[in-house]
């Protein structure tokens, strides 16, 4: 069913959020102070690889106001080491404690922790602290890490710095690689980026030890794997844990599961019976908070003469860093790595590379951006070569409507789509017709004109517990929601899934007043409390709706059999002449006669003036688990215009043509894909965490260096929207968290080559900068110099 | 705050206020702060964000870096936008100042408010405040001039919005900047 088959569901209402948020009357868990409450801060390590000798606390401890310090000795005495919920299949565990043990891997790594009765206190305190650093020889660099001679990072639990290699394949890739009229390949070069959500991260933990509960309020996506995750480390009984996440300012996938610091508040929170603040600063979160995307691609596609995909082989190596986060590195990469491509005959292997780095975790996209670089890059290098119009090569591979669903090489099932009716919107709304056509002549200012696609597919949702188990996964695929009826006549919904912007709060009421056939303002959510909801498992992986619509849908429509059972009673009537319409049930035809939902509510919660057969209360759970995963799909297209001299470039006009089903709220759905280009044009043109490799140092560590786009740095862009309803969601939804994020970079690319054909450059490493383009300029012109006449 | 081996060892031996001396060394200062008269000792060393925030309990402004460039702490003192994690408390002795709880009032948003809230212009809303108060500063400045939207990006690019990718907080914000009157507006 489309949209319009809905009353609620399609609208762009707007949100439940909103209000406390714009008149500053969210809670975020900065916000909170509590009585009595004491400040954490953390100390960490200068190198990026050191032995650690004796720590001299004394002073520190002297100094008044301090109350409590803890290294490296007392965690491994109080504590285990951080649970992973998402192991890389195959890799051994690593013994990651909050506070380094002997030795630090990483500039940043956490060394020791400060309690005191002001953060300002306990920064003094910090600086009163000896530490006797050893600097030991590093290593930044992944495929250095990957050399036979490398020092190992993790030795006497690995024996080299690979932590684990996979692979996934189908089809004889090799066999028609080597048969095929023409190959092209490249090395594509991923940059290291941070997530940057603008709130960091933060705890407040209360331990009270004769109710033995630990109250933890944290930056999270995910309250109740924080919740297992904290009673693994802890050595604590669940029940003894509650965790909530009220008002997050940003997740993006970096604030899944605990880290060192959530830990460590615990810790001291436990030892002084006191609350403890933790709240991540800007300085520490660009050393400490988990990094992305870094990778190496080494991609290769086999075609025929004509611009047939006949084979396509990707090894790529992720950089970790020293430790396997929460969520370790990306996986996506080797899923969607074909695109929306039909190449029956495909091979990708998968590296995990450990350096001495910060950590890698999960950042929206999750490997899509990355690989979507390399294999778009490459195709229009291919079409170049082949003398193809990109366009045209695209149109050619595309999986067509007929094709699906289609397993691809790595298991992964495209359910269905129109690929190529995106990559004709795209083309069709910047006139590529007339562009194609028209040679690369100089504008008056001097400048270039060139257009670039990029086509993609996303993964959204999982599917189903058992893929999870697959591949490692410690947490489930399904969500979960609570629903209670209330004496004054609303719904109260309550949902594990913390509220960081996603606008799940909306989404879900919307979906719960299309089933109960109430108003929207009737339902209030209740999230990110584990003792306020059902267990479940968290909104990441464009996973949230495609899980939780079936769980309202289910315990919407337990509740409402059950008050159409009672209104008939009352009524006197079958329950299916009954319907529930805003405040009251009334009858489907005839009768004007109605029963107010106040009144239905009040009798079954106090169970006086029900049916003898119904069981007081009203109030509904449900689980769902989705069966299988969705793919949205589309193509973005940019407009550039660039500089031959100097290499300075703007995109001058971006399209994005997508397709994610159903919209539950479309005003939502444009949020969330202008967000995510947003970070893709970071990651594209300007975000990179560089790391000096001779000293293993962060040089671009503060809000100063690393440039995220303000207002005036972003593109203007055009949103194209499909709606084809994905047959295997709840109402043919498709997740849509994440898409943005992955075109900008091989669009920007592509239209920079396209703009730049007489010159007959390459780029294969983001950021895409001035610099690097005016690079690939002079590059080409020195390899054409030398070619013999 | 993680400091290096360096500045450890320079540090040494200088002497360290301590928690007493936190409080002892105070300033009292006597400022409006959304139309109303406070007067506080605050410590000399605490930033007027924290101050805010912790010792007022006006916990929408935000901090996001300390280093003035995200623009999560910004509000208006003596009539312009300023980034709070910028200036000490004892800073905002004998001004004005306004900050994101002043705008809308009960449960009503005020027109800028609203505006934000038609064209989705928030999600997480951490960056919000930020842009509200820039926002109505600059619907004080331009005073009916109407700005262009280059302009308007311009003006807005000291705050960072990691969510929304601005399109719909350039859109509120024009909307108000050329329709609204400034009803609910504290300058």
């Amino acid at each position: 069913m489309t949209r319009n088959a809905y009353r609620v569901i399609g609208q762009s209402l707007p949100r439940k959020e909103d209000d406390r948020l714009l008149r500053g009357d969210g809670c975020f868990t900065d916000d909170l102070q509590l009585v009595h409450q004491l400040e954490m801060v953390v100390g960490r390590c200068p190198f990026p690889h050191a032995a650690i000798g004796e720590i001299d606390v004394s002073r520190a401890a002297a100094l008044p106001g301090v109350k409590h310090i803890l290294t490296g000795a007392d965690v491994r005495k109080l504590s285990d080491p951080l649970t992973v919920l998402r192991p890389v299949p195959g890799a051994p565990q690593l013994p990651f404690y909050a506070l380094a043990q002997e030795r630090a891997l990483h500039e940043g790594q956490p060394v020791v922790s400060v309690v005191a009765t002001s953060r300002a206190v306990a920064e003094d305190a910090l600086e009163l602290i000896d530490i006797d650093y050893q600097p030991l020889p590093h290593i930044s660099v992944a495929l250095d890490a990957l050399a036979e001679d490398a020092l190992v990072i993790h030795p006497g639990v690995m024996k080299s710095n690979l932590l684990s290699a996979h692979e996934d394949r189908a089809g004889e890739p090799e066999a028609r690689m080597a048969e095929a009229e023409f190959t092209e390949e490249g090395r594509f070069h991923i940059n290291r980026v941070s997530p940057l959500p603008m709130e960091t991260r933060g705890i407040v933990a209360t331990w009270r030890p004769a109710a033995r509960e630990l109250m933890v309020y944290t930056t999270t996506q995910t309250p109740h794997l924080v919740r297992q995750q904290f009673a693994e480390s802890l050595r604590l009984d669940e029940s003894c844990i509650r965790v909530t996440a009220s008002d997050v300012g940003g997740g993006f996938g970096m604030k899944l599961g605990i880290n060192p610091e959530e830990l460590l508040a615990a810790l001291h929170a436990i030892a002084l019976r006191c609350p403890v603040k933790w709240i991540e600063d800007r300085l520490e979160f660009f050393r400490a908070s988990t990094q992305a995307r870094e990778s190496v691609f080494d991609y290769r596609i086999g075609a025929t003469i004509d611009g047939r995909i006949t084979a396509i082989t990707n090894q790529y190596t992720t950089d970790l860093g020293a430790w396997n986060s929460t969520y370790g590195s990306a996986q996506l990469s080797s899923v969607t790595f074909i695109g929306p491509y039909k190449v029956p005959d495909a091979v990708v292997e998968r590296r995990v590379a450990i350096t001495n780095k910060t950590p890698i975790g999960a950042y929206r996209g999750y490997g899509q951006p990355e690989v979507n670089f390399a294999r778009e890059v490459l195709l229009d290098r291919l079409a170049r070569r082949l003398g193809i119009d990109p366009y045209d090569i695209r149109k050619k591979n595309m999986l067509q409507p007929e094709d699906l669903p289609w397993t691809t090489p790595s298991g992964a099932i495209y359910e269905n789509g129109d690929y190529l009716k995106t990559l004709r919107m795209a083309a069709d709304a910047l006139d590529y017709e007339t562009h194609r056509l028209s040679p690369r002549v100089t504008r008056d200012d001097g400048h270039l004109i060139g257009i670039g696609f990029s086509s993609f597919v996303e993964r959204t949702g999982y599917a189903s517990a058992r893929f999870l188990a697959g591949r490692g996964s410690r947490f489930g695929a399904h969500e979960s929601v609570t629903l209670r009826a209330n004496r004054s006549g609303s719904i109260d919904l309550y949902t594990g899934v913390s509220t960081f912007g996603q606008g799940s709060e909306t989404a879900f009421a919307q979906i719960c007043a299309e089933i109960l056939g109430m108003e929207y303002d009737a339902i209030h959510i209740h999230a990110g409390d584990t003792a306020a909801s059902p267990l479940n498992t968290g909104a990441f992986a464009s996973r949230t709706l495609i899980a939780a619509a079936g769980a309202i849908l289910e315990a919407a429509e337990t509740m409402r059999g059950k008050i159409l059972r009672i209104a008939a009673w009352i009524l006197d009537c079958a329950p299916d002449t009954l319907t529930i319409d805003g405040d009251a049930v009334r009858f489907r035809e005839g009768s004007n006669q109605s029963v107010p939902l106040s009144d239905i509510f009040f009798r079954a919660i106090i169970g006086q003036g029900i049916p003898e057969n119904e069981s007081p209360g009203l109030e509904a759970s449900a689980h769902f688990e989705p069966t299988d995963a969705s793919f949205s799909f589309g193509t973005a297209a940019a407009v550039v215009s660039v500089d031959p001299e100097s290499g300075e470039f703007t995109v001058e006009r971006f399209v994005m043509a997508h397709d994610s089903g159903v919209p539950v709220n479309p005003s939502l759905v444009d949020g969330q894909v202008r967000g995510g280009l947003a970070q893709g044009f970071g990651a594209a043109l300007a975000e990179h965490l560089q790391i000096d490799p001779s000293t293993g140092q962060l040089t671009s560590g503060s809000m100063l260096d690393y440039f995220a786009p303000t207002a005036a740095d972003l593109p203007p862009i055009e949103l194209l929207h499909s709606e084809i309803p994905s047959p295997v969601t709840t109402f043919g939804v498709r997740g849509v968290g994440e898409v943005g994020t992955i075109p900008p970079g091989a669009a920007v690319a592509n239209a920079l080559c396209d703009a730049l054909a007489d010159y007959g450059i390459e780029l294969s490493a983001l950021p895409l900068t001035p610099e690097s383009v005016w690079r690939a300029i002079e590059s080409a012109q020195s390899t054409r110099k030398g070619e013999p006449l | 705050m993680a400091c290096s081996a360096e500045e450890r060892i320079e540090s040494k031996d200088i002497p360290r206020p301590s928690a007493e001396g936190d409080s002892l060394n105070e300033k009292e200062i006597t400022f409006f702060l959304n139309g109303e008269e406070v007067t506080a000792s605050v410590p000399v060393r605490m930033h007027a964000a924290d101050f805010l925030r912790h010792r007022l309990g006006m916990t929408g402004t935000h901090v996001g870096c300390e280093q003035g460039v995200c623009g999560m702490c910004t509000i208006l003192l003596a009539g312009g936008a300023v980034k709070s994690c910028l200036l000490l408390a004892v800073q905002l002795d004998g001004v004005e100042v306004w900050t994101v709880e002043s705008l809308g009032e009960d449960d009503q948003l005020n027109e800028l408010q609203a505006a934000f809230k038609r064209h989705h212009a928030l999600q997480c809303g951490f960056c919000t405040p930020g842009f509200l108060m820039t926002a109505t500063g600059l619907k004080a400045r331009s005073a009916g001039r109407a700005l262009s939207r280059r302009e308007i990006r311009e003006e807005l690019a000291g705050v960072l919005c990691r969510c929304t990718g601005y399109e719909g907080i350039i859109l509120a914000v024009e909307e108000y900047l050329d329709h609204g009157d400034n009803e609910g507006n504290p300058l």
